[in-house]
């Protein structure tokens, strides 16, 4: 267990008690019926847990990244899936963070702080990894963009009351043309395509976006035009340790269920062998060493430090340990795995697929690998 | 050591393709968003004698060996791995009492059973860690006429549908799994209780559900093998299983694979094909090899078990490689699709789902190892 503040400790325990109250008790059933549950966010507001990253002065909670990891991990404990709802409304407010003004924030937050939600829309049909190939387009007019195109797999799409929008303002630049932009929900010619069923975290809600001449004001431009790219990586930078927090929470769940059942079936003569029990220690250590990790990375971020890379290997680590816990923990209980902890499995392949698929983490923490070194010191070079 | 296949092993296989192409693909997402048991299909099956391949001629079956039986399956398996479970579940019934029956237990199932008249299950496990030691074990009380069954059976696969079940129950519950004893129960029996279907995540449409029994009195006729013997033939049983079940595997990871390579030819990101990139290539190529060494693992089993050599280690050995590495297949393939790969509108996520039930169901963690472990002389 890493060392938390009493602050931290207190704030982590309230999450566990939501959780414990307002979650798991509906996770099977919302699972089941693929039903995104408003009644949820509803139970949130009074826990404020949507004013987690809103700035004091914007009258949100201000966590620090640390602590919204906490909540986070417990979110996924509870239910992937209705963890990743909230995770994906800090997504879509990290950009805001990144590049909006204080007028966009303001307006952002507002909503946030009354726990509706927010939708980060960046992916399209032909740009998943290769997130610059998109092809919406945002064309100013007046003191007007005008959006058109389509976007895929957004998740709180159906739902949410504000989003984050990329679209290219200089379509002959490609990914060098391309923007943030604002947008409210319900604006005409704003709808919702087809509802995505998913392998896992069904009661997430994903959706195709449609955007056919909509009209936003100039001034829900984030940052400048052609800027699109850098505020998306760094939201992205900002928002995967989210990914890797719900991660833990994930695996974890699925070792307590996992060792819960082995103490119930596993009982006097008949005790649970070597096999058994070792593998449960190699869940137990992997979720450690997850956990360390995702923290190890808030710290750095909560303490102004370069945290990109660091990112990048919380998000596949904590990715990869959910999947393989999640995966021995069914194994582990044969038949009664298959039909009572499938959801964990489902739920943990997405962990290694969304909010940029391990792959291209692999690429950005390669990168770093094969960066040369600075220099060495002085001393040194004279061979001390 | 002969690693052709032969003319008729071919043969049966491309039949059960041909099959697979014309009956399954239509209907295979159908089952899986309904789970609803495919009659119509079960009796297509039997009108084209899958559903007696192991059982002899002379019984009214298609006399064909274990080695073009895995062929079936794993080409069955490639449209729907639920309908290769139904086929699966109903043979390995089959073989029980082929195997290990009375001539009269024999004369009256098999003919049955190989035309698909009668369904076969296998009512082995239970919710305890091995059957016999549970709070719910399914006892055996010897009394002047026969046998008096009491307890409950769970996750019995085709539970329901079958005719017969091949039911496992403890003579002496002092010693639990060592007094194991083997019945032939006609489902209609008094006392036979099938409960509510349990919702698993794949291979939806072959049934399964805890089975009970109140009361059910059996007359010795009913007993298959000797008293005490029902270990060894759970083993047994067990083993030839878990070498059918690898071919339902292999043809899920095969379906997966070819349809993760062709999505990635044709899938562009950053200007080209995402195949040519070689963190996609890799990921292909582990896939494509590990479904290729369980096929020869599984097939090599399956030859001994066809002609009578000893098969249970190396049973053990495909069992395990594919508890490791079989969901893997699924993991990586949808991996390769990205989003496309998590999509319930794409094939993916119901082989994701399906695999994970023939690799990780009734696998009790520590099962091949211990008898892999044993052989190492």
């Amino acid at each position: 267990m890493s060392i938390l503040t009493a602050e931290q400790k207190a704030i982590k325990q309230a999450a566990k008690e939501f959780v414990a109250k307002h979650i798991i008790p509906v996770a099977d059933a919302l699972d089941k019926t693929c039903e995104f549950h408003p009644k949820v966010l509803e139970a949130a507001k009074e826990s404020k847990v949507f004013a987690m990253a809103v700035p004091k002065e914007y009258g949100g909670l201000d966590y620090d990244a640390l602590t919204q990891a906490l909540v986070l991990e417990e979110w996924g404990y509870g239910c992937a899936g209705i963890g990743t709802t909230l995770a994906a409304s800090i997504l879509s407010m990290d950009s805001v963070l990144v590049a909006g003004n204080d007028e966009q924030k303001r307006r952002y937050f507002k909503p946030i702080l009354n726990s509706e939600i927010g939708s980060f829309g960046l992916t399209e049909p032909g740009a998943g990894s290769d997130a610059g190939a998109g092809k919406t387009t945002a064309i100013k007019v007046g003191d007007e963009y005008v959006l058109n195109g389509t976007k895929c797999w957004i998740t709180n799409g159906g739902f949410a009351s504000v989003f984050v929008i990329f679209a290219l303002t200089d379509p002959a630049a490609g990914m060098k043309g391309l923007s943030a932009f604002i947008v409210e929900r319900g604006l005409p010619g704003f709808t919702i395509g087809t509802v995505d069923h998913k392998l896992g975290i069904r009661s997430s809600n994903t959706v195709e976006l449609l955007l056919k001449d909509v009209h936003i004001p100039a001034t829900n431009l984030l940052g400048k035009e052609g800027e699109g790219m850098k505020v998306a990586m760094k939201t992205l930078d900002m928002a995967r340790p989210a990914i890797a927090a719900l991660s833990v929470g994930l695996a974890q769940r699925a070792l307590d269920e996992c060792a819960k059942h082995v103490m119930a079936t596993y009982t006097g003569k008949n005790y649970a062998g070597q096999t058994l029990q070792f593998k449960l220690a190699d869940m137990q250590i992997l979720v450690e060493a997850a956990r360390e990790t995702l923290h190890n990375t808030m710290r750095l971020r909560d303490s102004g430090q370069p945290f990109s890379k660091e990112s990048a290997i919380a998000k596949t680590f904590c990715a990869d340990v959910a999947m393989q816990v999640t995966t021995t923990a069914v194994s582990l209980m044969g038949s009664y795995g298959y039909t009572h902890l499938g959801k964990y499995m489902r739920d943990s392949k997405i962990m290694q697929i969304y909010e940029g698929t391990n792959q291209i983490q692999r690429l950005v923490i390669s990168r770093a690998v094969l960066t040369p070194a600075p220099a060495p010191a002085a001393a040194q070079k004279a061979g001390k | 050591m002969n690693f052709e296949l032969t003319e008729e092993q071919q043969l049966i296989g491309q039949s059960a393709r041909e099959f697979g192409k014309e009956y399954l693909d239509p209907i295979a997402v159908e089952l899986d968003h309904t789970g609803e048991y495919p009659a119509k299909i079960v009796a297509k099956l039997a009108g084209h004698d899958f559903l007696g391949l192991l059982i002899p001629a002379e019984v009214g079956g298609a006399g064909a060996g274990f080695a073009s039986y895995v062929q079936v399956i794993e080409n069955l398996s490639r449209s729907s791995a639920a309908v290769a479970s139904i086929v699966n579940n109903h043979t390995i019934a089959a073989l029980a009492i082929e195997q290990f029956g009375s001539p009269e237990q024999q004369k009256h199932y098999l003919p049955k059973l190989a035309k698909g008249e009668t369904l076969g299950a296998l009512a082995l496990f239970e919710s305890g860690p091995t059957p016999g030691v549970g709070p719910d074990a399914l006892t055996a009380v010897k009394h002047a006429e026969g046998w008096v069954l009491n307890g409950k059976k769970a996750y019995v696969r085709n539970a329901g549908v079958a005719g017969v079940y091949i039911v496992f129950a403890t003579a002496d519950p002092a010693v639990g799994a060592k007094a194991l004893t083997a019945f032939v129960v006609d489902s209609k029996t008094t006392g036979l209780k099938i409960g509510t279907p349990e919702e698993t995540m794949g291979l939806k449409g072959c049934p399964v559900a805890e089975v009970a029994f109140e009361n059910v009195v059996l007359p010795e006729t009913a007993l298959l093998g000797a008293v005490n013997q029902g270990q060894a033939i759970a083993a047994k049983l067990l083993a030839i299983f878990y070498v059918a079940e690898a071919a339902q595997t292999v043809g899920i990871g095969q379906a997966a694979v070819e349809h993760a390579a062709a999505y990635a030819k044709q899938r562009v990101q950053f200007g080209k094909p995402v195949a040519v990139l070689q963190a996609i290539q890799t990921l292909l190529a582990e896939v494509a090899t590990d479904c290729h060494l369980a096929r020869l693992g599984l097939q090599n089993a399956a030859l001994l078990i066809e002609e009578g050599k000893p098969f249970e280690v190396e049973a053990a050995m495909i069992r395990s490689f594919l508890v490791r590495l079989g969901s893997k297949m699924l993991l990586d393939t949808c991996q390769v699709e990205g989003g496309f790969g998590y999509s319930e509108f794409m094939p993916l996520p119901r082989l994701f789902r399906d695999i994970a039930g023939t690799t990780l169901l009734d696998a009790p963690g520590d099962y091949p190892d211990k008898i892999i472990a044993a052989s190492i002389a």
